[in-house]
């Protein structure tokens, strides 16, 4: 067998360990932060898509209000049923609004309804679900009980039921806080198994004998490692509240007086757009569209930031 | 004749800015039947030497050049389908953990199965039987074995389920990467014979990846040391070590805790307290009783969960009680699974006794209310085992060790702290502008792992509880961690129960040793009485069963029969300052 002699003690010319091959800042500085965003991001593009499709809608909506008064979006403006001209850049429906109007201002309320909803939906389930993984025991069954039984219940019979007793009085405030109330069901629990997985920690045990708090455990330690967690749920959330909102809105138990997306939908199928062909289906439908793929996106994005498993390399 | 001959291999990883070198140009041969051992500390290519002979190089690496015969064909050179026909029937590989290399919801029969069918080897329900119970008992496992998942496997059982699995095939070379690194030594023992006499029976080379040279002493016939990417001395076991020629070898060799040729002598005098109190506060309270903890009976059983079976005795009732003047370090040894940690998180109050009353300073813990339990909490000190776990990846390192600082108002203003900081970190032997500001990840695990002793340090507890603390740490870096535990005893006055699996280690820290197995103590004494004479049977396997880089020592046999590890405990006497009260017998 050919022995192989003993290589030089690191003399030989072998070339550095590590070599540097793209520009770098200094550590720490802003322009190496900068720097590792843009290259984090310059490798999540559906997360630059999905924060892009958004940020359009919002502009769409925010920019838009500059140019067009708030009633322009109710009954009567114009006349009823106008095909797009000079006027009325999309026309009206049958009962004379603009519908141009109609998109800037009901894409806001239908994004404010469900960041609402989903916020506080968000903020309720953690903060349940941080009890509930960080004490367990009683807390914890107590929790999860109530948890679970009511995420057996479908939540459009309980909305259905709210909404129609309130149908008169309701505005699209309203209908935020009716769909948050069923919203921190899930993020309950989603929360809850995250803090079983990190409640063990070694981290947490080192905070334990540091003689934190429970608080400041839950909110310093264990919160911050949660973030892309939390923002993916918050996002999903947000999408769920959406959907729900537009459903009820389509069954007619949405706010009669205000121009939201979903409430679009609902004059659609009573004016009976689809039978008649009328084009104006379009817009309200495109637009959800634009809204739904950019949340999915975002969602997406962040998970492949929250789930390094997930997490391509190069 | 050669069997495997690698030239001029390089790796290379590729970040968004950076090139790491990972491999740089690796050079070695193994012989048919050769075991060789390819050793070197985290970070210094061993493992990404053996991968890239199976082409398992994940993104973002790559092999960049060089060549590797197996038996004249280039392993490098292979396609894709063709590399992973060649897997499994040409080139094995033996995982690290081996709970996770198996799938929890296959039985063992099956995994040992898909191996076979994915080579093509389809067999019939009688043939499929007799292969795997020959496989089973040419790795010394029952035949019935295959049947059961692998959670019903103990770990030492599943990596020899592992090691039949990829010597089903009879392949040419094994890569076998640190087998043993999550066993015991008992166990370790145990699997390392079993896979040499795979080995020799087959006649295939092994390539050994570790990094414990005791170990590569008793297995092998020849060491490759790695260290940085480069392959620092590549010489037959008898040679290396003896006269290592590469300084890396040497440190590699000395930094094994060896149980006979290091002067022992130091016969360590218990020393009174807070003789060089600098950077240690005062324990908070007044002196009290002189006990500073005492355990009465104190027992802890798991209950089973609803599918689980049976209840858990963790440990069974223990009574001792450690003086509060004379700081000592009392080691905890025993195999996972004996209770050893479950001792430990009694004493830190992370668990809570099932039977018995822990007592601190004559109080028991229990009963303290809000103000007692806060101090309780800062007089009892902890390093933990896993220093990568320890640090919360979010906040940079500092935010770790002045917490403690704030909480529990040790130092006064952000100047204060960080003055002590920095103090700890020098007497850590950390230069303080080099680890601080930076996040965990940008760390070594030593590194780390010196970080939380330092942490400890500016507590200054009477008590720490240090649960393997060196475990997870680079060999070279061990010795070095221990010492500074010890002089958290010799300068600061600070007491320490070391949990360990590692006895020599624990002889070269210890004032007194506990040896625990299945919840129960076995043997107690003064380090040299319990290592040098031990009494007990169990305790005699576990000293036997010590690597130690000597090529010429063979392994004792263990004693398969595990007959008299029941046997009653055997107590050498105490040390000043810790009392093992005899109730241990009757609670035994």
């Amino acid at each position: 067998m050919t022995r192989i002699p003993d290589p030089a003690p690191i003399a030989s010319p072998s070339p550095p360990r590590v070599e540097v091959i793209a520009r770098e800042a200094p550590r720490g500085s802003a322009a190496a932060r900068i720097l590792a965003i843009a290259r984090y991001l310059r490798r999540n593009p559906q997360l630059v898509l999905g924060v892009l499709l958004l940020g359009g809608l919002l502009a769409f909506s925010l920019i838009g209000r500059l140019f067009i008064e708030a009633g322009m979006a109710q009954p009567l403006v114009g006349p009823a049923s106008l095909p797009p001209g000079a006027e009325h850049p999309l026309g009206t429906d049958p009962q004379g609004r603009d519908i141009l109007a109609v998109m800037v201002y009901g894409s806001w309320l239908t994004l404010r309804m469900g960041f609402l909803a989903g916020l506080i939906g968000m903020a309720a389930g953690s903060a349940l679900g941080f009890v509930a993984g960080y004490y367990g025991g009683w807390t914890d069954r107590i929790i999860t009980w109530l948890v679970d039984v009511l995420l057996t219940v479908p939540a459009i019979l309980f909305l259905v039921i709210i909404s129609a007793m309130l149908s008169t009085a309701l505005t699209s405030f309203g209908m935020a806080m009716i769909i948050a109330l069923l919203a921190w069901r899930r993020p309950a629990r989603q929360v809850r198994s995250q803090i079983l997985v990190m409640r063990n920690a070694g981290y947490v045990e080192m905070a334990r004998l540091s003689g934190a708090s429970v608080p400041s455990i839950i909110f310093r330690e264990i919160a911050p490692n949660l973030m892309p967690f939390l923002i993916s749920s918050f996002i999903i959330a947000v999408a769920a509240a959406i959907l729900a909102g537009i459903g009820l809105e389509a069954m007619g138990l949405g706010p009669q007086n205000e121009p939201t997306l979903g409430m679009t939908i609902y004059w659609i199928m009573k004016f009976s757009a689809f039978l008649l062909g009328m084009w104006w289906i379009l817009p309200p439908v495109l637009l959800l569209i634009i809204l739904f793929v950019a949340l999915y996106l975002i969602n997406a994005g962040l998970d492949e930031l929250a789930n390094p498993r997930l997490r391509k390399r190069g | 004749m050669t069997l495997l001959t690698v030239r001029d291999l390089r790796v290379d990883y590729f970040t968004t800015t950076r090139v790491i070198h990972a491999v740089r140009g690796a050079s070695f041969d193994l012989a048919p039947a050769e075991r060789v051992a390819l050793v070197g500390e985290s970070g210094s290519g061993k493992t990404t030497t053996a991968l890239a002979l199976m082409q398992m190089i994940d993104k973002p690496g790559r092999i960049t050049g060089g060549n590797a015969l197996l038996k004249g064909q280039d392993l490098l050179a292979l396609d894709h389908e063709q590399m992973r026909r060649a897997r499994l029937s040409r080139v094995a590989y033996i995982p690290q953990g081996a709970m996770n290399a198996l799938n929890p919801v296959m039985r063992i029969r099956d995994q040992m199965l898909d191996g076979m069918a994915d080579h093509g080897r389809r067999m019939g329900r009688a043939e499929a039987r007799d292969f795997v119970a020959a496989a089973l008992e040419g790795v010394g496992l029952p035949a019935d074995v295959g049947t059961r998942y692998p959670h019903q496997l103990s770990g030492g059982m599943k990596q020899r389920a592992c090691i039949a699995i990829s010597i089903a095939m009879k392949p040419d070379l094994i890569i076998a990467d640190e087998p043993t690194s999550a066993l015991d030594v008992i166990t370790q023992q145990q699997v390392m014979e079993t896979l040499i006499a795979a080995q020799e029976q087959i006649g295939c080379g092994l390539l050994l990846i570790g990094h414990d040279m005791g170990l590569m002493a008793q297995a092998t016939h020849r060491v490759i040391v790695m260290q940085d990417g480069l392959i620092a001395e590549d010489a037959p076991v008898d040679r290396i070590f003896t006269a290592p020629r590469h300084p890396y070898s040497r440190m590699l060799i000395e930094s094994v805790p060896s149980l006979g040729d290091v002067p022992q002598d130091q016969v360590r005098e218990p020393q009174k307290a807070g003789s060089a109190a600098v950077l240690a506060m005062p324990a908070t309270g007044d002196a009290g009783p002189s006990e500073l903890l005492r355990f009465d009976h104190v027992g802890k059983t798991f209950r089973g969960g609803f599918f689980g079976g049976g209840d858990v005795r963790a440990l069974a009732p223990v009574s001792f009680a450690l003086a509060a003047d004379t700081p000592q370090i009392v080691s905890v040894v025993g195999q996972s699974g004996s209770g050893k940690t479950t001792l430990a998180r009694l004493i830190l109050g992370f668990e809570s006794p099932s039977e018995g009353r822990i007592l601190w300073r004559g109080q028991p813990v229990d009963a303290m209310g809000g103000r007692a339990r806060a101090g309780y909490r800062q007089q009892v000190q902890a390093v933990f085992q896993d220093p990568y776990g320890s640090f919360n990846p979010f906040y940079q390192v500092d935010r770790t060790l002045k917490l403690p600082l704030v909480n529990f108002d040790i130092a006064a203003g952000t100047t204060d702290r960080r003055r002590r900081v920095e103090a700890a970190c020098s007497a850590v032997g950390l230069n303080a502008d080099e680890v601080l500001g930076r996040f965990p990840h940008e760390l070594s695990g030593g590194q780390r792992q010196r970080l939380m002793v330092a942490r400890a340090l500016m507590i200054g507890p009477p008590l720490l509880v240090a649960d393997e603390p060196v475990s997870m740490v680079d060999a070279s870096l061990r010795m070095t961690i221990l010492n500074n535990i010890r002089e958290l005893k010799d300068q600061f006055g600070i007491s320490v129960i070391y949990i360990t699996h590692d006895l020599a280690t624990a002889y070269h820290v210890s004032d007194y040793v506990l040896v625990m197995h299945q919840g129960r103590i076995v043997e107690a004494g003064p380090p040299r009485a319990v290592i040098k004479t031990p009494g007990h049977p169990y305790t005699r396997a576990l000293v036997g069963a010590i690597p130690w880089p000597d090529p010429s020592r063979g392994w004792p046999p263990v004693g398969r029969s595990r007959a008299g590890w029941d046997a009653a405990p055997v107590i050498h006497g105490g040390y000043p300052g810790f009392v093992l009260e005899s109730g241990l017998a009757r609670a035994a």
